[in-house]
């Protein structure tokens, strides 16, 4: 016998409403701090500021530097499917963020001494999803705009109509990721509403890159299809939006706390400026989902024979490490149509990037002691054992993209693939965040310039590396 | 008709290809103690998760008071108290507050909070922020949070971690009341002397 189905029943007689709990809540909280409406305020009104000024700022400079020689001259088809492609890889990887969020979330707290009990669950979560549903709304509008700007509109209508259409689709978005986080584990439908973006993403990519080295180039579209995109998308984040509503009392408490991690974790990591608090959280999450491997034994040999087979097995246990390896063979294709005057800037990051996603075993070494211990050996053989792959890995890639750069003095190329290698490597070893060092006090605040030493590191190098490609190059 | 107050049928829940819970399926009626028995990782903390919808099994159901346990459902978590260890507090909230926050939410008053900070040993730190408490008055506070509300059913997952002898004394005698009461209590616990002094059926899954 199957018990019916549940339905969301009234809450027991006798509950307070959701608003009446927030606001003993918020009173409870407000006796033991003065954080006013006025410093919230006060808060968003200088983030707003901060990200339109220097917003508007990066769009300018980008708009300068896309028409400058020194990026080069591509045409004009190019760069638009190639902008096409980006935006909706953006777009698969926004719902992706959007899913691991929730995008609903509650805090532990909340869930142990709020949601635990038995109010309204559409009332509880309504402002945040009103909330959120706004901001995506407000964000993606200006990020419709910054695309059109960037793409030389400057007719107030058509930046209207990119407004639009970008506060449609941020909208429906929003909306949509609601619905999936309600739905029952096993739906198909969220990972195909954030596959088929990637793949229309790496479809359009190849189409280009082959159509381009091979020919002419893909035609530009006479017309941007602004309109046709507003009247699809306002619909759907209506439609998104009613059943978002509907869908909210079947939110629970699974979907609500897993994303609330998530946030914790990168809130944590942006304050402590450390990325490897979230790193470690994602990594975690992968090897539970995989859950259960083959275990065979190593080849015979000496230990680093087995420590490098350890290596090679984590990998291939890891297959988006590859995949993203390998996606960034197109990207480099596609970087060197779009920009070809910064095809070996661009070849030096996509390199770095490549290596970075194969140090899963250095940094696994690097940042535990006791594991150390544990193998034996120097640290010095073990973080060298460790680095064979990813330095591996780059060198194939580097060698895959030698077509998309003009060939420099024959010094350059060997010297800036070992530079990417040692930038991995550095970023790979990067020790434990030490929090003691110091500070500067400059006009925009106190700068804690030790830590942004020690976040660079591996990245500053690569900044020297992009440099010398540049100059001499 | 007897309903039974808890009742889980072929709960079954994966970690990709490994199988931590494998078609566990018990009942436990109202004013029973049970007690879910297993070595490490076999899967305890994980059922317990699943019966109170802190995580999603991937087959089977439970069954509250006859009702499917869908944690979206007011009903079912009106019915069902639980102190897993994912429990976190505010921290700019008192003990007191939080133990009257969660009263106020079930629709009751601060009357039995004060009752309960006593019988807990609370009472000297009912106005101490989280962050001052040690484990094991917090460990008291997120049990103290199942007993100031209504309920029917109790989940409690190795409630004698971090308690003293006074503590886990308490903690048995607080039990055996909750039998009396009529809850159906399913805890996880490693303690011998809680399970003898306490326990009326032993559930064993990982074997």
């Amino acid at each position: 016998m199957t018990a019916a189905p549940a339905t969301i029943a009234d809450a027991p007689a006798g509950v307070p409403t959701a608003r009446q709990v927030r606001a003993q809540l918020r009173r409870a909280r407000s006796r033991h701090h003065d954080h006013s409406l006025g410093d919230v305020l006060g808060d968003a009104y200088v983030i707003v500021l901060f990200v339109g000024m220097y917003g508007w700022f990066a769009i300018s400079a980008s708009r300068d530097l896309l028409d400058s020689p020194t990026v080069g001259q591509a045409e004009p088809g190019v760069r638009w499917w190639l902008a096409v492609a980006a935006l909706l890889a953006g777009a698969g990887l926004a719902w992706r963020g959007l899913r691991a969020l929730g995008p609903l979330l509650v805090t532990p707290a909340t869930q142990s001494w709020a949601t635990s009990a038995p109010i309204d669950r559409r009332a509880w979560l309504a402002p945040r999803f009103v909330l959120l549903l706004v901001g995506a709304a407000v964000g993606t509008a200006a990020l419709g705009v910054a695309v059109a700007a960037l793409a030389g509109v400057s007719a107030p209508a058509a930046l209207g109509w990119a407004a639009a259409a970008g506060a449609g689709w941020g909208a429906a978005a929003l909306a949509l990721s609601v619905v999936a986080q309600s739905s029952r584990s096993g739906r198909r439908w969220p990972t195909v509403v954030g596959a088929a973006p990637m793949a229309a993403a790496a479809l359009i990519t190849a189409v280009v890159v082959l159509v381009g080295r091979l020919g002419d180039g893909l035609p530009r579209p006479g017309s941007t299809p602004a309109v046709a995109l507003v009247a699809v998308a306002v619909p759907l984040a209506v439609v998104g939006t009613i059943l978002a509503v509907r869908a909210l009392p079947r939110v629970d408490r699974a979907s609500l706390t897993t994303g609330a991690q998530f946030a914790n974790a990168a809130a944590t990591a942006t304050i402590l400026l450390d990325p490897s608090l979230l790193v470690g959280l994602v990594e975690s999450r992968r090897w539970r989902r995989i859950g259960k491997v083959r275990s065979s034994r190593f080849l015979p040999g000496p230990g680093w024979w087995a420590l490098l087979q350890a290596d090679v097995r984590r990998l291939r246990r890891h297959p988006s490490a590859v995949l993203i390896w390998a996606a960034l063979l197109g990207v480099q294709y596609a970087a060197a149509l779009a920009l070809p005057g910064l095809a070996g800037a661009a070849q030096v990051v996509f390199a770095y990037l490549a290596a970075d996603r194969l140090t899963g075993g250095l940094r696994a070494v690097s940042r535990s002691p006791g594991l150390r211990r544990a193998l034996g050996g120097s640290d010095n053989l073990l973080r060298g054992i460790h680095v064979v792959v990813p330095a591996v890995g780059a060198g194939l890639w580097w060698l895959l993209t030698v077509p998309t750069v003009d060939p420099g003095p024959a010094w350059l190329a060997p010297m800036l693939a070992l530079g990417v290698v040692a930038a991995a490597f550095r970023a790979g070893t990067r020790p434990p965040i030490n929090y003691g060092g110091a500070t500067v006090n400059t006009p925009f605040g106190m700068v804690p310039v030790d830590l942004l030493r020690q976040g660079s590191r591996g990245p500053a190098l690569l900044a020297v590396l992009v440099l010398v490609q540049l100059f001499l190059g | 008709m007897i309903v039974d107050a808890l009742s889980v049928r072929g709960l079954s829940r994966n970690f990709g290809d490994l199988v931590v819970l494998d078609d566990v399926s018990f009942t436990l009626p109202a004013g029973r103690i049970a007690v879910v028995l297993g070595p490490n990782g076999s899967g305890k903390t994980t059922l317990l998760r699943c019966v109170v919808g802190a995580d999603r099994p991937d087959a089977g159901e439970v069954l509250v008071q006859g009702r499917r346990a869908d944690e979206t459902d007011p009903q079912v978590r009106a019915l069902v108290a639980a102190a897993l260890d994912d429990i976190d507090f505010f921290p700019d909230l008192s003990v007191v507050e939080h133990l009257e926050l969660i009263a106020y939410a079930h629709g009751g008053d601060a009357e039995p909070v004060g009752e309960v900070l006593a019988e807990l040993g609370l009472e000297p730190a009912r106005d101490q922020l989280p962050v001052t408490l040690s484990s094991g008055q917090r460990r008291r506070l997120a049990l103290a949070s199942c007993f100031v509300r209504p309920r029917r059913v109790l989940i409690l997952d190795e409630p004698e971690q971090r308690l003293d002898v006074r503590g886990r004394q308490w903690l048995a005698d607080r039990l055996l009341r909750e039998r009396a009461a009529g809850t159906a209590v399913l805890l996880a616990s490693h303690d011998p002397e809680l399970i003898d002094a306490v326990v009326d059926e032993r559930i064993e899954i990982g074997k």
